[in-house]
């Protein structure tokens, strides 16, 4: 840990910023325990686009859309933005798809599962458990020789169009024509003032992009090189910032029950997180950094964005996501395929020696 | 890079697209102020929608709200079971049945049907719905708290007490938020 | 001779071994056989035997299999309950709460658990009603009526109400015109639809069955008007008999909580839900102390097991 390099103290801004604003957009008017989940956000956007029809659950999500266009901004400026991609689309389209399943049945992404984690949510626990080994389960299989192929520089400027796309679901935010959907009642009503979520969105999407943050990277790097990397620290200083935030602002609630946007069966958070750990390692990224990454230009995560897309549609549609009474048996089937999904393309992806 | 005639021609092509589309767009909103023709607007259609049902529903139920303030707690039951019959899976009987029951003193029944109807339908949760009986609900939760919360300590293997316990925390869970 | 001493020890020894665990095999299938006994489980007759048997035969062949033990379902009438529990012909009882009361006041019967059923899960109430349009509106002015009640060992169908009458200051012995039981089987459905037709004034229906026939359109809740309810007590309860081995005791009461509607067992070459085949709920436990209140009702109304005259 060099104190000196610019790049830590960046990680460590990132990792504050995520975990102060993942509280304080829930304190302005976020879902209880969810100011910031990538999952959550999907769902709600998808069904705004009318992807489902559940009407507790339709917003633009404005800090959805600040993610990737704060990157895109960031990476312009420090030209960084260089269109690449075409490392196995088809199966990042699809792991995306699984990634926001996996989501679903826990009910979080990876930033939610801190985020009730330091608000004293014991449930987190089992997500917790999961996700850690999801991610060494990744960098196991990638050690012997699971990887997705590298990505090529693209002169089509097909890194273009996510950002695009994104500009467009800006628009139509702001414009709220009458094809998009907004929920006036559940979780789906409940939001930050659109300007502050919108300009939190940015500011994170921007951090991230110049620190490169990640929880699963974070946690991968944990395994690889322990605390020599900086990732780990803003990942500490994220569940510290978070922790203060929540016991300042009286969300800090500690225990199993009673929880908000939480179930008791804790064998499937554990295999949802895993899910994501194991994808995240994959493709290179939990959710967020996929929307970060997609504001770089790179077309593999815009797929795996809109996969995500795809899946917060089925999830809601197809009865997948959990509830407080528990995870549905589709969504344990979904897991279930999704584990054999991730298994299948070990086995076919895999370079095996000689 | 050079651009050739071929690429002014891409252009040329791409930037009337483009107007086209803006004109288009504008004359659309326009259009509509001026002949006095409204837009169809799906966000007020289903408002609409929704306040509809929410006033049959209380139509519906009435008769039941009715016998409830008589005192007839008995006779709302059978009234409720009455329009189980037609409306099955309607999430307003199970909370009525679950206030009425409530009142009789059924905690551990009153707890099932209040799970029932708000795993239906969440607007009974939500603060701002017009069926809201969020305030209701969380003083019944507190109440069920202090008679399931000490049975259930004392009897640790009593099956039916530990239903109750995991309807009373989704109740909990409910009541606290999150994404749902 | 030399053949046979010419067999390798090894060889001796392995069918020595073979044949002392076959031996060991078959004895411990004599032993199971000596333990199996079958044991009875009486059923009270609601409507008739045929009814009985049908609702309560798959829960008999789960409670077999469930607890290892071969049960058999005898189905009794309620008036003989008693006497033939007390001659020991069944050692475990399912009957209504009344009947268990009586159980274990005269042979300290054990209890088992408690039949839920209908929307108060394991307890129900009973109401005295009258048509609506009768011109009766409240239970004062049953004086002087035809009124009809459920069977006299029917908790909330003769008991409950009986006492919520004597209680109320009404006797009805003396205050009305006359009363009486409907003979035969579902007598409680009868005395509801006795009402709904005018062959009585009055009658004392079980809040489970009005809550049954309306929910299956026989009747409409607009028909009545319930003049007064009953407080709500345990009903239909399982038993058993004082010497029966706890741990059977025990294994039984499990087997009865665990049951889940999903729960199904093959009686006859089908498959079908216990539950739903006996048409109930499930099994909650409950004390002894729950049914305090219908011991109170029984002493008030002077019924069994405290009559004195």
């Amino acid at each position: 840990m060099d104190l000196r390099d610019r790049e830590f103290w960046m990680v460590i801004l990132s990792g504050l910023a995520l975990g102060t604003l993942g509280v304080l957009l829930a304190v302005w008017g976020n879902p209880a325990n969810s100011g910031i989940c990538v999952s959550c956000f999907i769902e709600n956007s998808a069904g705004a686009l009318g992807l489902h029809n559940n009407p507790r659950m339709q917003y633009l999500r404005p800090e959805l859309i600040g993610f990737l266009l704060g990157s895109v901004a960031s990476a312009v400026i420090g030209r960084e933005f260089k269109s690449r991609g075409g490392s196995a689309p088809l199966l990042r389209l699809i792991s995306g798809i699984f990634l926001i399943i996996g989501c679903a049945v826990f009910i979080g992404c990876p930033i939610k599962l801190l985020l009730r984690l330091t608000a004293g949510d014991l449930t987190a626990v089992a997500g917790v458990a999961g996700l850690v080994s999801g991610v060494w389960i990744g960098l196991k299989m990638a050690v012997n020789g699971v990887e997705l192929g590298p990505q090529q520089s693209e002169r089509s400027g097909g890194g273009l169009l996510m950002p695009l796309l994104f500009l467009l679901l800006l628009a139509f935010f702001i414009t709220r024509p009458d094809f998009i959907n907004f929920s006036t009642k559940g979780s789906g009503a409940e939001a930050a003032p659109w300007l502050l979520a919108l300009g939190a969105g940015l500011l994170l999407g921007a951090l991230a992009q110049r620190s490169q943050f990640c929880i699963t990277g974070s946690i991968r790097d944990l395994f690889l090189v322990g605390l020599r990397s900086y990732l780990p620290w803003g990942l500490g200083i994220f569940m510290v910032s978070a922790l203060i935030a929540g016991a300042v602002s009286g969300r800090l609630n500690l225990g199993l029950y009673g929880q908000p946007g939480a179930h008791l069966d804790h064998l499937w958070s554990f295999l949802g997180m895993m899910l994501v750990g194991w994808v995240s390692i994959l493709i290179g990224g939990c959710p967020f950094r996929q929307l970060v990454k997609a504001g770089e230009g790179n077309t593999d995560a815009g797929l795996v964005v809109v996969g995500m897309f795809i899946g917060g549609a089925v999830s809601q549609s197809w009865g997948i996501a959990a509830t407080a009474a528990g995870v549905s048996l589709y969504g344990k089937a979904a897991v279930l395929i999704g584990l054999a999904f991730m298994l299948a393309i070990s086995l076919l992806l895999r370079r095996r020696e000689g | 890079m050079k651009i050739d005639a071929f690429d002014k021609l891409l252009w040329i092509l791409l930037s009337v697209v483009l107007i086209a589309l803006a004109l288009l767009l504008w004359q659309g909103s326009h259009r509509s102020g001026a002949s006095g023709k409204s837009v169809s607007d799906r966000a007020m259609e289903r408002e609409l929608t929704y306040q509809a049902r929410v006033a049959l529903v209380q139509k519906l139920y009435g008769p039941v709200e009715e016998l409830r303030s008589k005192g007839e707690l008995q006779s709302a039951l059978l009234k409720l079971d009455e329009l189980a019959r037609l409306y099955p899976g309607e999430a307003h009987g199970y909370i009525l049945q679950a206030e009425i029951l409530q009142q009789l003193g059924l905690i551990e029944t009153a707890l099932t049907n209040y799970v029932a109807g708000i795993r239906l339908d969440g607007d009974y949760i939500d603060k701002k719905s017009p069926l809201s009986r969020r305030e209701e609900i969380s003083r019944f939760v507190a109440e069920a708290e202090r008679s399931i919360g000490s049975r259930a300590a004392a009897n640790p293997s009593n099956r039916t007490l530990a239903v109750a316990r995991k309807d009373l925390n989704y109740l909990k869970s409910r009541l606290a938020g999150g994404c749902e | 001779m030399r053949l046979i001493f010419a067999v390798p020890n090894t060889a001796l020894k392995s069918l020595a071994l073979f044949t002392a665990l076959i031996c060991a095999l078959l004895l411990s299938g004599c032993n199971a056989k000596q333990e199996h006994k079958v044991m009875k489980i009486g059923y009270m007759i609601c409507n008739s035997e045929q009814e009985t048997m049908d609702r309560f035969a798959p829960l008999t062949r789960y409670l077999s299999d469930k607890t290892g033990i071969e049960f058999e379902p005898v189905p009794v009438d309620t008036q003989d309950f008693e006497p033939r529990f007390k001659k020991g012909e069944f050692a475990l009882t399912h009957g209504n709460s009344l009947l268990y009361v009586i159980l274990r006041e005269r042979y300290t019967l054990t209890l088992l658990a408690a039949e839920k059923r209908g929307r108060f899960g394991s307890r129900t109430g009973g109401a005295i009603i009258a048509r609506k349009d009768s011109g009766i509106t409240k239970l004062a002015d049953i004086k002087g009526k035809r009124m009809v009640f459920g069977p006299m060992l029917a908790p909330t169908g003769y008991l409950a109400e009986y006492d919520l009458m004597l209680r109320s200051g009404i006797d009805p012995e003396k205050d009305l015109a006359y009363y009486a039981i409907p003979p035969g089987s579902f007598k409680h459905e009868k005395l509801i639809y006795a009402v709904l037709y005018g062959q009585f004034d009055v009658a004392a229906a079980p809040l489970l069955d009005l809550e049954l026939m309306v929910k299956e359109g026989k009747i409409s809740a607009e028909d009545f008007v319930i003049l007064a309810q009953t407080p709500i007590i345990p009903y239909c309860t399982f038993g058993a008999a004082k010497d029966t081995d706890p741990k059977i005791v025990a294994k039984v009461r499990q087997a009865l909580l665990e049951l889940t509607p999903e729960t199904t067992v093959e009686v006859g070459g089908e498959r079908v839900k216990v539950l739903k085949t006996a048409w109930i709920d499930g099994f909650e436990e409950l004390k002894d102390s729950d049914y305090n209140p219908i011991r109170e009702m029984a002493k008030r109304v002077n019924m069994p097991p405290y009559a004195t005259y």
